[in-house]
């Protein structure tokens, strides 16, 4: 409704034109001479700004490298694109300074100052020596630096609680800027209970801590927030966004995942119980291998298996076409995208059709990831709580694996056997088929009834024909394959009876190396080839690609070189070693940011899902440095890190603005007060159930479907007429369904995060549609009236009844003008129409 | 300040000066949109370049609506009807191996004074050929309902991107204030594959995305009037508790300056209550001639549905709506409620045909008869096209290398042909083009550049037609 407008200069397109790229880290190199132009200082800009695109550290066009002088040296197809000391030999300004110039072929051309910059600097002998271009053993951008913790800045002590804030208000004192004041009690609980449950605080709660006079009430109610289930479900919540948790496959039939809630789940109690983050990320990668006795470590790769999933393209189309194909790569690339924007915040996914055009990532590094999850598929597995008999189950389930497996080369020889009565046979069914086809009615005529028996009749015929031509096929083989043939169905069958013998299993959706195939959905047996693609088609298949990672990352091997039939867990285990080792600088980096972003409305780095050149390099790099140092070292608690953050004077501060501090900062990136946050989607929903007293706070479990489910070819999730009043309804928001074609139009209309999206951050947007939902959903209205009723159990005067809603829904006493005017607005409409208004006030969905 | 000052709204200007862009700033930006697009009235309309069309209105036939028996005559199939089809190398289809050939059971004639051969299966657009440039050679990266339904609205065969409806509405803005400026009329009968997700503003703020409006519906928006259980709220209750709720926001709203979005979010009420009354004015055909609802067909029960879809979406248009999708069929289930006629080509797409064909020329003809269609781009597509050849003798199977397009309206020239299939109606030919090719020659037509309309997201400024697309100058006016 409101209007969008766009930047009257819109962006460049990433992959369309040039960019200007600006880089904020260039490490100054002495020049050879005083006034001679340097490398760095002078040329690198330039060619950043009109070469880089095409020409970047590797695999640029022409093979040729401009942003380092080596690759200027080492030129491309062409030979060498600078000679030092020899301008009028140098190929660089040939090609730049024509009439028109040959390059850049698009976007602005170099300026005659620039050019005669470029011709000075390879004249005077092309001093100075290429930096910061992120390839290994190069100057690397900022997020690819290894992790040291910074030294504690001074800053302000009198102000500062602790360290954090000490790198804050040097970071304001450098920006003329001072902090804001401590908010007041009543808004600390307020934006404390939102910030870590999802909730509003109690009327008692926060009477009590407003009365606290110990000099602990603070940190206290921190520890007694932390140790709440609740808090697990508000920042599991947080986590299913950035990884695209859903519980449909998305795309045309749109089937229902029943099972992947053990995944939410496990999120859950993994906040809860403060899991150190390495454990965290080697068990959603590769849980089900490292600790196989374990039903939690299968149950975590629900995170492989959490996005979307082309259903048609999996399980009907067949082996071998290139739609297939094409399914089967991007199936990976969710994988490999999901799996590196959430541990490593690197956007690998660009490097699907040439090598990433600004950061330091391949191409090959992109099929390596690729490669990783070629042995896996998203399916449902058996597991059981009972650890002892989960070993049991997952042996038998491997055993049968191997028993079907076995058997797949005679399926092939019984396919290709031939004899002239098997010919007879192929024949017969040859000349059924085409009877049965005439016998489906031409255009324009109706089908009769003893066309339709016929057709059955021949279908039977067909189906017998095939038995036999299999026990010929058999016969024809040597007496020791037939044997062998018998063993092995007879190991299958008997295998499937111990499976059967076991007690009924649970199952989740998780990653699966094997399942039952369903239709033409058949388990990989053992990691499908994966080849570079040229242009990443999936067409032009160039050579074949092992399993690895980004190979720019210092300090780490991007290639795993696993030993040959090691397994595809294997890739996946070295893939998690590989993200969670301490030595990756871009795993803490990228957690100690996100956990920022959920406190304060903003990263450090404003792009948690991209630490790149197109991302938000940090406002405060040594404090993200520092955080995430202390996280790596103390274990990687996420409670911990919460506690520094939180304890902290700034995260104190008041979130009122001054005209002064705004006009030099308007977006508050240097933190001089609190940012003012709208509610996201479900802490509305779970506010609005809380404060009319209807919210069930039990956890876990199968999911609350807050639609009538019809199946179909494409199954119906009908919102509209799903009760309200149902108990399903008062589930946390967590909880409820998570449809991706189909989202809930409420949820939808208040930016929940859409789970065919990797989510980094939700938008907040504030529209008439919006409104509409708030004013009007039936969810709203039924929940204004409980909301009316339990205003009602404060006592028959009206004064004490808006008084109880207010201090419920907004944590404070109305005023006196506020409470005269709900009052008469009661007295004239009812209550229910004073408990909606307070539900939809700005008060109720902004916490200071 | 007294009582009745707080009650007015800040210049929103004057607001920005004293604040200078304040927390919130992208949120009064989209309010100041409005302001942005009245003037880029002069320029008419445009974003990069002066525009040719305002408003675009997408007609989206779904199931894949075949070629070979609208839009691409091949007297070829008439000839070799019946024999086996052997176009030459490996024929792969979706489902089936390939029957014979089977030619379209409907005839066809030339149109027009541009002599188009048109199929009697759509007789009444068969009038409108000359205002029609028809696009015979597009081809569809994938050959499977979802993705390629996608593909058509997005530019991706995946879920998560926006959709054109949503670009064009970020890109230019409203052009009303009373209703939203994309909005999407779903078949009765159901979602097409993908659901909503068609119509997604994905990581575009929300408010681009697809409004669904549904005729006939007690809440013809969702949540539109609180549900008919509701008897607590009255038409006075109402309004009373909007002014009660707006003196709550002014007051929460002092000692919290600088925060323009708890003035957005007061704004956001008050365009709400405006839409409660504009919507169902849309809805309410009573002032519809009976010579407009039989051009579209309200008199008949095969094209009532789409006809009145039609009709609603020139109403949505003249009101100033930007992009208006209307689609044609459900999802892909049976009995065929869609165009995926795998086996009863003549039943199924017999009953979609006529079911499109006369509310879509009649929205055609109606525009023109306004003075609205010179910058109205009527914009016909289906996700793929149908093989030539037969499926289990009745039906055609998928084609993705081939199918058709049609434009019609602002600065689209009539009367044309771009490209050509082959003489098998089998793969694009001549100029073959993707949907990007569409895409970027509709926005050009709406003054926009399609390689500038970009949004940041996950490291990557995304456009709607990725990195491809060009102009196609040959069908421009």
């Amino acid at each position: 409704m409101s209007a969008g407008r766009v930047d009257s200069q819109p962006r460049h397109s990433a992959c369309g034109s040039k960019l200007l790229l600006c880089l904020a880290t260039i490490a100054a190199v002495a020049p050879a001479r005083a006034d001679a132009p340097d490398f760095a200082t002078a040329v690198l800009p330039i060619v950043e700004a009109r070469c880089a695109t095409c020409h970047p550290a590797r695999g640029g066009q022409a093979g040729l490298s401009l942003v380092t002088k080596a690759g200027m040296l080492r030129g491309g197809k062409s030979g060498p694109a600078i000679v030092p000391g020899d301008p009028a030999a140098s190929l660089l300004l040939a090609k730049v300074s024509g009439n028109p110039p040959l390059m850049p072929p698009v976007g602005e051309r170099l300026t005659a100052d620039e050019i005669d910059l470029v011709r000075r600097w390879i004249a005077e002998g092309a001093a100075g020596e290429a930096t910061s271009d992120g390839a290994p053993g190069e100057h690397p951008w900022w997020s690819f630096k290894p992790l040291r913790r910074p030294a504690r800045p001074e800053g302000d002590a009198s102000w500062a609680r602790n360290e954090v804030d000490r790198f804050v208000s040097a970071k304001l004192a450098e920006n003329a800027l001072r902090p804001s004041e401590e908010a007041g009690r009543a808004t600390l609980i307020r934006r404390l209970t939102y910030n870590l449950h999802g909730l509003p605080p109690d009327p008692s709660a926060i009477d009590s801590f407003v009365n606290d006079r110990s000099s602990h009430a603070y940190e206290r109610l921190v520890d007694r927030l932390l140790a709440s289930p609740r808090y697990g479900e508000r920042w599991g919540r947080h986590w299913l966004d950035v990884v695209h948790y859903g519980e449909s496959h998305g795309y045309d039939k749109d089937k229902a995942r029943r099972n992947a809630w053990p995944y939410r789940d496990y999120v859950i109690r993994s906040f809860n119980s403060d899991k150190p983050y390495s454990r965290f990320i080697r068990e959603q990668l590769a849980g089900d291998v490292l600790w196989p006795g374990d039903p939690e470590g299968l149950i975590a790769t629900g995170f492989i298996a959490a996005g979307p999933w082309d259903y048609v393209g999996h399980a009907e189309l067949r082996e071998g076409t290139k739609d297939k194909k094409l399914a089967r790569l991007l199936d990976r690339d969710d994988m490999l995208a999901a799996t590196m924007s959430t541990f490593a915040s690197l956007t690998v996914h660009c490097a699907r059709c040439h090598d990433h055009k600004f950061d330091p990532i391949l191409q090959a590094d992109y099929y390596a990831l690729q490669a990783v999850f070629a042995g896996v598929d998203r399916a449902e597995q058996p597991y059981f709580d009972d650890p002892a008999l989960h070993v049991e189950a997952r042996e038998i389930w491997f055993r049968l694996r191997r028993a079907e497996d076995a058997l797949r080369p005679f399926a092939k020889r019984i396919e290709e056997s031939t004899s002239p009565e098997i010919q007879r046979i192929d024949d017969e069914v040859y000349e059924l088929g085409e009877e049965s086809k005439d016998l489906l009615p031409k255009v324009g005529e109706e089908d009769t009834e003893e066309t339709v028996a016929r057709r059955m009749e021949i279908a039977a015929r067909i189906e017998e024909l095939r038995s036999e031509r299999k026990q010929l096929a058999l016969a024809l083989m040597e007496p020791e394959a037939r044997a062998e043939h018998r063993r092995l169905v007879a190991r299958l069958k008997r295998v499937n009876e111990e499976f059967d013998a076991l007690p009924e299993p649970s199952y989740v959706y998780s990653a699966a190396s094997y399942f039952k195939t369903h239709g033409k959905f058949i388990p990989a047996w053992e990691p499908r080839p994966v080849h570079l693609l040229a242009k990443g088609s999936v067409e032009a298949p160039l050579e074949r690609v092992a399993p690895g990672a980004v190979e720019a990352v210092p300090g780490l091997d991007g290639r795993f070189r696993l030993e040959p039939g090691s397994g595809e867990g294997a890739a996946r285990a070295a893939l998690a070693a590989w993200l969670a080792s301490p030595d990756n600088p871009l795993t803490w980096r990228s957690a100690a940011n996100r956990v920022w972003h959920y406190h304060f409305g903003r990263g450090l780095a404003d792009s948690p899902n991209d630490f790149g050149r197109m991302g938000s390099p940090p406002t405060h790099p040594e404090l993200l440095d520092w955080l995430a140092a202390e996280f790596r070292d103390g274990g990687g608690s996420f409670k911990d890190l919460h506690r520094k953050i939180l304890l902290s004077a700034t995260y104190r501060q008041s979130s009122a603005a001054d005209p002064e501090r705004a006009r030099a900062d308007t977006g508050n990136r240097f933190l001089w007060r609190m940012n003012r946050a709208r509610l996201d989607a479900e802490s509305v929903r779970d506010a609005v159930l809380w404060t009319g007293g209807q919210l069930d706070l039990s956890m876990g479990g199968p999911s609350a479907e807050h639609f009538l489910f019809k199946d179909d070819h494409s199954p119906v999730y009908d919102y509209a007429r799903f009760d309200v009043a149902s108990p399903a309804s008062r589930r946390r928001s967590v909880y409820r369904f998570l449809v991706r074609s189909v989202q809930d139009p409420f949820m939808e209309s208040l930016d929940c995060a859409d789970p065919s999206l990797l989510v980094p951050k939700r938008s907040s947007t504030l529209t008439a549609i919006q409104a509409l939902a708030l004013l009007n959903d039936p969810l709203m209205v039924e929940q204004s009236r409980r909301f009316a009723e339990r205003m009602r159990s404060a006592g028959s005067n009206v004064d004490e009844r808006i008084r109880h809603g207010f201090r419920l829904a907004l944590g404070r006493d109305p005023s006196p003008e506020e409470a005269l005017e709900l009052a008469t607005n009661a007295a004239r409409h009812g209550l229910e129409n004073s408990a909606r208004i307070i539900l939809n006030s700005n008060e109720f969905i902004f916490v200071d | 300040m007294t009582e009745q000052q707080a009650l007015q709204p800040q210049g929103r200007r004057q607001f920005l000066q004293h604040w200078g862009g304040g927390l919130g700033w992208v949120a009064l930006a989209h309010m100041l949109g409005r302001d942005a697009a009245a003037t880029g009235a002069q320029l008419n309309g445009g974003l990069h370049h002066p525009a040719k069309a305002k408003r675009v209105v997408q007609l989206f036939m779904s199931g894949a609506a075949s070629q070979c028996d609208t839009f691409d005559y091949k007297p070829l199939l008439l000839r070799r009807n019946g024999e086996e089809f052997d176009p030459g190398g490996k024929v792969e289809l979706f489902q089936s191996t390939p029957g014979p050939v089977m030619q379209s059971p409907w005839s066809w004639k030339r149109h027009g004074e541009s002599g188009k051969w048109m199929s009697s299966l759509v007789p009444r657009l068969a009038e409108c050929v000359d205002h029609m440039a028809f696009f015979p050679s597009m081809i569809s990266k994938s050959n499977v309902h979802g993705p390629a339904t996608f593909m058509q609205n997005s530019g991706f065969v995946l879920p998560g991107f926006p959709s054109m409806g949503a670009w064009i509405s970020y890109g230019l803005g409203a052009l009303t204030d009373d209703l939203p400026s994309f909005v999407v009329l779903p078949d009765a009968r159901g979602f097409a594959p993908n659901g909503p997700g068609n119509h997604s503003a994905a990581f575009l703020p929300a408010q681009h995305q697809g409004t669904m409006i549904r005729a006939g519906r007690e809440n013809p928006i969702h949540d539109l009037f609180p549900p008919a259980s509701a008897s607590f709220i009255t038409p006075q209750s109402e309004a009373d508790g909007l002014r009660v709720l707006e003196r709550l926001n002014r007051r929460h709203m002092g000692g919290r300056e600088g925060d323009s979005r708890l003035e957005a979010r007061i704004q956001a009420y008050e365009m709400a209550a405006r839409l409660q009354v504009t919507a169902p004015q849309v809805l309410d055909l009573a002032g519809e001639s009976a010579a407009t609802r039989n051009l579209y067909g309200l008199d008949d029960p095969v094209t009532e549905d789409f006809g009145l879809r039609c009709l609603t979406a020139r109403r949505l248009l003249e009101r100033g709506v930007r992009f208006v999708q209307v689609w044609s069929g459900a999802d892909n289930g049976f009995p065929r409620r869609n165009w995926d006629s795998h086996e009863d080509l003549f039943k199924d797409h017999g009953m979609m045909g006529k079911s499109m064909d006369r509310p879509a020329a009649a929205l055609i003809l109606d525009l023109q008869a306004r003075g609205m269609l010179d910058d109205t781009i009527v914009y016909w597509t289906t996700e793929f096209g149908r093989m030539p050849c037969s499926q289990g003798s009745m039906g055609r199977d998928h084609n993705p290398f081939t199918f058709t397009s049609w434009l019609a309206g602002g600065g689209v020239r009539g009367g044309t042909v771009y490209g050509a299939s082959d003489e098998w109606s089998y793969k694009a030919l001549d100029k073959p083009i993707y949907c990007y090719d569409l895409h970027a020659t509709v926005l050009h037509l709406l003054g926009i550049d399609h390689k500038r309309l970009t949004f940041r997201h996950n490291g990557i400024d995304r456009r709607l037609t990725d990195v491809h697309g060009h102009v196609i100058q040959d069908v421009l006016a």
